[in-house]
């Protein structure tokens, strides 16, 4: 199953954007456009539906839904979120989600349900508030959708979010562990604790993984050989791996002496290779070698078509966008304004897709679009 | 002394360089690719194409392009080159594009696809858009996860499948033979022995075979 279609109200940067997304999508945007906040919403749901999440958790961890609402939102306060789940890009939606949030005006501020609405193929058949509701609005500030007793109709959808899966690794996190103490994160979006996760995978599946990522591997860092994971005498999992040098036997390294670029293409080809749902990342290109940024392009489409699963990725980079195999429905433009954020598919716009037609890269058709319009005035920061 | 011939190439994309270099490997001669630049398309090969003549008076270059809709190879060469090639200078043109000579392996090729051999071009050369011809055969195909990879999605604007460039790639790498394919193919053949038969610069001196 695949997002096929999202719908964003008062989301963050997004005063009303909507957006058709297919198996793989690439996003695009100056900084501080909203790629993160888009991505952010699928973490949201995900952050709902899951064990020990609810509605209450993910909003309060995002700072309440004043922190949540976009900036641009005026008259119509509420936030909304819209998905629509199909089995495939071009089929009919067979599951469609909506939610809309609102705060307390007064007292806590607590979030509740300006309504939540589930469709099966067409026909609606969660539509709340209900008579329920109406009755005790307490229950508005739960979700059915995280609630096990009250999404029994729509349990695909529940376990379909829940399943969402977001890594931004980052390098120095993983390496200097204990310099970064204190309370980890959710569900560990920065890979703190990525080795925890490798430990715990079962041994097979953990080895399996790690042959084709140590393949894949040849690509970047021909040197290393051997990946695996090891536990030191207090039981600490190690990423472990064979330096090979001018001596016989190579070096035994561990994380702390790999490379940014080899542990981040670690984690993202672990993510890769982890479960099948909707995966989310964030510029995958960070820290790796521009002849290496270029062919990821075909290493996600190939691992992701085996298991038909959905990646979306947002980039800024170049390179990785000039594979010609990308074609401009698979890239979103995020184009800010002052009443929000704008997403348009790339393919959508005419000047955009003349230029790709017409055998223009999608990075040069698209990236040029992205930069900061009053970019030569950067000038003005030289003293 | 080693009879090694260090070599640049500069080309249009990742295509074009695995069939270089598995075409210097298959010379039988002691190439040694030092690196490979552009790899974004004809506009940087064209832009820089004097530089890479100046380059190459201090090592050997090879560049491939695609001739496109240029008329003939010549006249493209002339264009973009207007000033005196330089002898370590190899400047190819794969006529129209390097799909032909992927395609030129005929029987290799057609096993790639699993199809017949007779549904190849005999002359794929003359062929107006060779990328076009070669996605057709895929699509003739009855392996299912080489047309995925291959072709574009329906209604996709995108010139080739998702996974194109390493799943061609790797067929050139393990079943492709510039022997075999140089038989169809004219601007192969020619570029071929350009590489057989090139001898370095140095210095203005003819280095020793």
């Amino acid at each position: 199953m695949i997002v096929s279609r999202i719908l964003l109200k008062n989301w963050r940067n997004f005063r009303h954007a909507e957006a058709e997304l297919g198996r793989r999508m690439f996003l695009v945007g100056p900084n501080a456009s909203g790629k993160s906040n888009f991505l952010d919403a699928f973490r949201f749901l995900r952050d709902v539906a899951k064990p020990g999440g609810g509605l209450q958790k993910a909003v309060e961890d995002r700072g309440g839904i004043s922190k949540i609402r976009c900036l641009a939102a005026r008259k119509e306060p509420q936030v909304e979120i819209e998905v629509h789940l199909s089995n495939a890009h071009d089929q009919k939606a067979c599951w469609k989600y909506a939610i809309s949030l609102k705060q307390d005006s007064r007292g806590h501020r607590r979030p509740y349900l300006d309504y939540e609405k589930v469709w099966k193929d067409g026909d609606l058949i969660l539509n709340r508030p209900d008579r329920y509701d109406q009755k005790d609005d307490r229950r508005l500030t739960q979700t059915h959708l995280e609630q096990i007793s009250a999404n029994y109709a729509f349990r695909e959808i529940a376990e379909f979010f829940e399943s969402i899966c977001y890594l931004h690794l980052v390098p120095q996190l993983l390496r200097h562990q204990n310099a970064f103490s204190g309370p980890a994160m959710r569900d560990d979006p920065f890979g703190r604790n990525f080795l925890e996760k490798l430990a715990q995978t079962t041994e097979g599946t953990r080895k399996s993984r790690l042959k084709k990522i140590e393949k894949a591997l040849q690509l970047a860092v021909p040197q290393l050989k051997e990946l695996s994971v090891t536990k030191d005498d207090a039981g600490k999992p190690h990423l472990a791996a064979i330096y090979e040098h001018w001596r016989l036997r190579g070096a035994r390294q561990q994380e702390e002496e790999f490379s940014d670029g080899t542990l981040r293409l670690v984690g993202f080809l672990w993510s890769l290779l982890e479960g099948d749902s909707l995966l989310l990342m964030e510029e995958p290109e960070l820290y790796l070698h521009t002849a290496i940024i270029r062919r990821l392009p075909g290493i996600i489409w190939r691992i992701q078509a085996k298991k038909k699963r959905q990646t979306l990725i947002s980039t800024h980079s170049y390179d990785l966008l000039l594979d010609r195999g990308i074609g401009g429905e698979e890239v979103l433009l995020l184009i800010p304004d002052k009443e929000g954020t704008n997403i348009r598919t790339a393919s959508s716009i005419d000047d955009v897709r003349v230029l790709i037609e017409s055998g223009i890269s999608v990075a040069e058709a698209t990236l040029p679009r992205t930069a900061p319009r009053d970019i030569d005035q950067l000038s003005l920061f030289n003293e | 002394m080693s009879n090694v011939i260090s070599i640049t190439l500069a080309v249009e994309d990742r295509l074009s360089e695995i069939v270089l270099r598995t075409i210097l490997l298959q010379s039988g001669r002691s190439y040694h690719v030092t690196s490979c630049i552009g790899l974004s398309g004809f506009g940087y090969l064209r832009k820089n194409i004097r530089r890479l003549n100046n380059a190459a008076e201090g090592m050997p270059i090879l560049i491939l392009t695609d001739l496109d809709r240029v008329e003939c190879a010549p006249i493209l060469q002339r264009e973009w080159l207007d000033v005196p090639q330089c002898p370590n200078l190899l400047f190819r043109v794969a006529v129209r594009e390097v799909e032909s000579w992927v395609m030129a392996h005929r029987t290799a090729f057609a096993a790639f696809l699993g199809i017949r051999t007779d549904l190849i071009p005999t002359n794929p050369d003359g062929l107006d858009d060779p990328k076009k011809t070669l996605l057709g055969l895929v699509s003739k195909s009855r392996k299912r996860d080489l047309r995925e990879a291959l072709i574009p999605m329906p209604k996709s604007t995108a010139k080739v499948g998702p996974d194109y460039n390493d799943q061609v790639g790797e067929f050139v790498i393990k079943n492709w033979r510039v022997r075999e394919a140089e038989q169809y193919s004219a601007s192969l053949r020619k570029a071929f022995h350009a590489i057989l038969s090139f001898h370095p610069f140095h210095e203005g001196v003819l280095c020793p075979r």
